[in-house]
């Protein structure tokens, strides 16, 4: 696999990435740690004439946390950074937990939290060489028209992969983007198409630049459980997501977010309206299991079955459910 | 392809190469700087095998667009011996058996590098974790524990290898 040939760019300030990105528009393409866009351009996935290497923009990478303002994480802050972070442990552990799971130890050096909620989505016709790629039959995805998944239908269904995002939709995070237009704020849930194609809303002249997470959701219990082939390096294959306020034995809300499993990660809404004003009962874990079964859909997009994945998803929302009910002492 | 001159700064020596942009670290350290000890795995970010220390941090050389990183001080295994002084890492690897086919251990003893630096006593989780993504299917890994285990022994017990230690 050879690389395309492009010219490399280092921006000092976002200003300056974001001229960068408005002169080369379409040609352009953003690096950050590199864990994800590399392979991809070696892969012959991308083309780009100019990538944008945000690795110098040095003001991106700090984590602050404020009662009143709560969590705010630069997008080039290291998955290492986030996952050691005392105040993320502290406040928001599910997040230092999801971080802390995400490939192996050497690639959360080099990832970052940005790129990590950026990742392109994965499919077993898609992450390949372009020569497994043309002897296979391209797909819908890149340089094909047909699903190799779903071949009747239109769309894409390579999923969405990272860990993070899972724990940051269950703690109802918002990113900042910087464009030519200025700075804006997003939610995350509404930062995600689930499209395998075309996966976020973000501009071809946008940057993601930080991650915010609301001062409410500090102390949440949390836990994040997920599935992969290799337990030290591979991308997840289904990742649950959960987190919790229970005061009394009696659930006062309840959040929980999958990924791996379709083209985006997802909020399962249904969880909130289960769980509050309830005390803890296996009844509800198992309505629990059904609402997470009925969201994630995984297909044959991995090496694992999907059989296999949506099984671990009634795994994963058990154990998560028991082990935040067994640590609030709420039987 | 077009070239570009590139500045690296490697195991305290400073190189002007000229290279495409495109080129990774690891083919620049391997073709252009001849510094072949460290190794091509996966080339794909999935075995560890190319990491090498960047600013004393564990990095995939194989991810790493060279010309990203001219202001950063990069360490290979070439750089981790005191001239004929072996590291204790590198002596622990020769005295315990920590090397089979060796080709990931130049990845395993950099990676254990920026451990010990950071902890000198890690406990056995500690060292499994740390080297969670240095893939070795020769050893089983019961000597490599052994070996980094030796080093973190001589660290402790001679004060002047566990100053040189924390280049």
């Amino acid at each position: 696999m050879s690389m395309p040939s492009f010219a490399l760019v280092r921006p000092r300030a976002v200003d300056e990435a974001l001229e960068h990105l408005a002169r080369h528009g379409a040609e352009a393409m953003l690096v950050a740690g590199g864990t994800d866009v590399v392979p991809n351009l070696r892969a012959g996935l991308f083309s780009p004439r100019v990538v944008v290497d945000l690795k110098g923009l040095g003001d991106l990478s700090g984590i602050t946390f404020d009662r009143e303002r709560g969590l705010e994480i630069g997008a080039l802050a290291t998955l290492t950074a986030v996952a050691e972070s005392q105040l993320v442990r502290q406040h928001y552990p599910v997040l230092a937990q999801a971080a802390g799971t995400v490939a192996s130890p050497v690639l959360r050096n080099m990832g970052t939290l940005g790129g990590n909620l950026c990742l392109e989505t994965r499919c077993r016709w898609y992450n390949q060489s372009y020569f497994w790629r043309q002897s296979c039959g391209f797909c819908l995805k890149k340089d094909g028209t047909v699903c190799h998944v779903a071949p009747g239908g239109k769309r894409c269904w390579a999923v969405w992969s990272g860990d993070t995002a899972g724990a940051l939709l269950a703690l109802d995070a918002e990113i900042e983007i910087a464009g030519p237009a200025g700075r804006r704020r997003l939610s995350l849930t509404d930062f995600y198409k689930n499209d395998g194609v075309d996966r976020i809303h973000l501009g071809r002249g946008e940057i993601l630049t930080r991650i915010l997470v609301p001062a409410t959701m500090a102390g949440y219990r949390g836990t994040y459980h997920k599935l992969r082939i290799r337990n030290s390096i591979d991308y997840p294959l289904a990742g649950v997501a959960l987190v919790v306020k229970v005061e009394d034995g009696v659930c006062r809300d309840a959040r929980l977010g999958l990924v791996a499993v379709n083209p985006a990660p997802v909020l399962v809404r249904e969880v909130e309206s289960l769980l509050v004003g309830q005390r803890f009962t296996p009844e509800l874990t198992e309505a629990v299991v059904q609402a997470v079964v009925r969201t994630g859909k995984p297909l044959t997009t991995s090496m694992s079955t999907p059989e296999y994945r949506r099984e671990m998803l009634r795994v994963f929302s058990r154990r998560a459910l028991r082990e935040l009910w067994r640590e609030n002492g709420s039987h | 392809m077009n070239k570009e001159s590139i500045q690296l700064h490697v195991n305290g020596v400073r190189h002007e190469i000229e290279i495409p942009p495109s080129k990774t670290l690891l083919e620049a350290l391997r073709e252009d700087l001849r510094l072949t000890g460290t190794k091509c795995g996966c080339d794909d970010s999935s075995c560890g095998c190319c990491t090498v220390l960047v600013d004393g941090v564990p990095m995939l050389s194989c991810v790493m667009l060279a010309a990203s990183y001219p202001d950063a001080s990069i360490t290979t295994i070439e750089g981790v011996a005191q001239g004929e002084q072996l590291d204790p890492l590198q002596e622990g690897f020769c005295v315990e058996g920590g090397a089979q086919c060796g080709f990931c251990t130049p990845g395993i003893i950099l990676t254990a590098k920026a451990l010990l630096d950071r902890n000198p006593k890690p406990t056995r989780e500690e060292i499994a974790q740390a080297i969670s993504g240095n893939l070795c299917r020769c050893t089983g890994y019961t000597q490599i524990y052994a070996s980094i285990e030796y080093a973190i022994k001589k660290l402790r017990t001679t004060p002047v290898a566990a100053a040189s230690g924390g280049r």
